[in-house]
């Protein structure tokens, strides 16, 4: 009901603005009896927590028994807690809409089973939603059958994150490369009391973290706070958000978190906070905040233009590519496909890897090594054959020895940077058969 | 105040030269250069490294006929990994479609032409990248491209590296001669050295326009 409707039924009506850190400072003592039972409690908002139960379970003696638990010491604030367990966070909060006055615990045993028959608006769109209703899409597990590619192809990232929900993979996380350490800090002495001056420390300090991260084009889904009181008092508390934290919803996180120690009536933080640390966690690429260089509606163009070149010539032909570890020019290379979630290192790239072949880089490398013919003479490279005449080789180096897999019947391998007047090129000698590694062109 | 002009006017002529080589090498929006040249000329590279500025504004689209392409070479050119799109395909009757998708949204096109590809369809992408005004750089796989398509042609002559010996050593610095021609040029034939080590953008050699190579290929 709006508010003229509600002042129209009854002229004496009082309207109170919504208060979040108020609730957050009355949401805090729920937390503090949660975090008796079971530690490290992430908050979503005021009066939405989530509780990671993984430890918790064999230490109660089963999943039953802590549910019976937790619930027990939130009748302390009333009944009108609700509880959803499940494998996941979004089947979870899908679980505590299943509760009822009557019926406050709703367990879900198998989460595939659950999601899949989920109405389709659950992921989150109403407008996406209502296109996959019209398509005849109703249930999450209908979603989840439909071709990933297919849906990538028609819908786009937007496509790509519901059809992930309806596998219960929940949100995507980038792995990138993250700086050693990315949490922000700050003392105080004297300690502060005041919540007025928190506040402005909190967004200092917010700006500060998602300024940080943002050149490394991530944001946090989570963040840890941590407050030190003057009486030597830890508090820590991890928030948790469905998208990724900008500077304003951090900002506003971490006052009312501030404001819940501070002036809640548990009195988390006595004598004044001397210490304030806010900690990334659980970062991820998407829905970062734009650059200054970066414009939204050309971003916009770009997804539109790169998906529509990925319905011409298929989701497999358009590639995005990350750096990783390796000795070959090959393997220093990740592909995955755009609009993919990105694929993990799989090799280290901070690691020495002696024996790799120093830049420049070759401009053009096969996928797969091929034959490259090289008159050797003496174990010398004299002439190469490039089309159907011989080139004379002015100059060489290497070679650069790769023992290769061993264990793997992997043989081992030299490589030379061989330069003749046509140009230069990367090439390996493997069992006696010189191959074609790469072209400097 | 006198003797100082004095004294730097003999240097003046040579900066002149250096500004109009350093306009010579570059691609404004809209503009199209061509590459003609083998494989290990160094076109590849110098072909990107005239797109590359546009990578600080948005994505470069790189479309790869071969399936060789590199994007170490675009890292090392200063493209950010995220930036730098690479789009796999020989079809050529989806070719045309895909560049001119490319042209209505990427900040600049690195197209490389399969064969069989008509003269028409090359006007007709060209005409639209001047109008979407989309840096883009043709290099045929084989073949010469039509006369008039491009504002800068740029044909490898020679290349030398330096840095490799009778097996001592690392590939260190390229310079690479190109004959530069086509309205850029303002229809005279220029030579132009560029030297590139690979760790940067590649630099104009300073002066160096009217020397001849060394070596020919």
């Amino acid at each position: 009901m709006g508010r003229r409707a509600a002042e129209a039924l009854c002229p004496t009506v009082v309207t109170i603005e919504r208060d979040q850190s108020r609730d957050m400072a009355r949401f805090e003592p729920v937390v503090e009896r949660i975090e008796s039972v079971v530690p490290r409690v992430e908050i979503a908002d005021p009066g939405r927590a989530f509780i990671p139960i993984r430890g918790a379970v064999a230490y109660y003696g089963g999943e039953q028994a802590l549910i019976e638990r937790i619930d027990k010491e939130l009748d302390a604030f009333g009944d009108d807690h609700r509880l959803g367990l499940a494998a996941g966070p979004f089947a979870a909060w899908q679980a505590v809409q299943r509760t009822s006055p009557e019926s406050r615990v709703f367990v879900v045993t198998d989460d595939d089973a659950f999601i899949s028959q989920l109405d389709v608006s659950a992921i989150g769109s109403e407008e996406l939603a209502a296109t996959f209703r019209w398509l005849g899409i109703t249930t999450l597990g209908a979603l989840g059958e439909l071709p990933y590619d297919a849906v990538i192809s028609r819908f786009g990232r937007q496509g790509m994150d519901a059809h992930r929900i309806a596998h219960g993979m929940g949100r995507s996380t980038s792995p990138r490369d993250i700086p050693p350490d990315p949490g922000v800090e700050s003392s105080f002495d004297p300690p502060i009391q005041d919540f007025e001056q928190a506040s402005f420390i909190a967004r200092n300090l917010a700006q500060r973290l998602i300024g940080g991260l943002a050149p490394h084009g991530m944001a946090p889904h989570r963040v840890i706070v941590t407050a030190i009181a003057a009486d030597g008092t830890e508090r820590v508390r991890a928030w948790r958000s469905a998208d990724p934290f900008d500077d304003h919803t951090l900002t506003d996180r971490v006052r009312w978190q501030l404001r819940a120690w501070i002036e809640g009536v548990s009195a988390g933080i006595r004598g004044g906070i001397s210490f304030l640390r806010l900690e990334p966690d659980d970062l991820s690429g998407s829905g970062r905040q734009l650059s200054l260089a970066e414009d939204a509606k050309e971003i916009i163009e770009m997804q539109r233009v790169l998906m529509e070149v990925q319905a011409i010539a298929g989701p497999d032909s358009v590639l995005v590519a990350s750096p990783q570890g390796g000795r070959d020019p090959a393997q220093q290379v990740l592909w995955s496909r755009w609009g993919d979630e990105p694929v993990s290192h799989a090799r280290d790239l901070d690691a020495p890897w002696p024996g790799s072949i120093p830049s420049p880089a070759p401009a053009l490398v096969p996928p797969e090594p091929v034959p490259f013919v090289v008159s050797w003479v003496d174990g010398l490279p004299e002439q190469v054959r490039l089309a159907s005449r011989w080139v004379p080789v002015l100059s060489w180096a290497g070679p650069w020895r790769s023992v290769g897999r061993w264990w793997d019947g992997e043989s081992s391998a030299d490589r030379y940077q061989i330069v003749t007047s046509a140009g230069a090129y990367l090439c390996e000698v493997r069992e006696g058969k010189t191959y074609l590694l790469g072209v400097y062109d | 105040m006198v003797a100082h002009i004095e004294s730097v006017a003999p240097v003046a002529p040579v900066e002149v030269r250096d500004r109009r080589a350093e306009e010579i090498f570059s691609l404004s929006p809209g503009q199209i250069a061509g590459l003609s040249g083998i494989p290990g000329s160094g076109l590849t590279r110098a072909g990107l490294s005239l797109i590359a500025p546009y990578a600080s504004e948005g994505h470069l689209a790189y479309l790869d006929v071969r399936g060789w392409a590199s994007p170490l070479m675009a890292w090392e050119l200063g493209i950010d990994p995220e930036r730098f799109i690479v789009i796999r395909t020989d079809d050529i009757v989806i070719w045309s479609r895909v560049v001119g998708t490319l042209l209505d949204g990427m900040r600049g096109v690195y197209a490389e032409i399969p064969r069989g590809i008509k003269d028409s369809a090359l006007r007709t992408l060209a005409a639209r990248a001047r109008t979407r005004r989309t840096p883009l750089v043709f290099r045929p796989i084989a073949g010469k491209l039509p006369q008039g398509v491009v504002h800068l042609h740029l044909e490898a002559r020679d290349v030398e590296w330096e840095g490799t010996g009778q097996g001592h050593g690392a590939l260190i610095r390229r310079r690479t001669l190109l004959d530069a021609s086509g309205k850029a040029t303002r229809g005279m034939e220029r030579t132009i050295e560029i030297e590139d080590d690979g760790t940067n953008h590649m630099r104009v050699v300073p002066n160096l326009g009217s020397q001849t190579s060394r070596r020919f290929a």
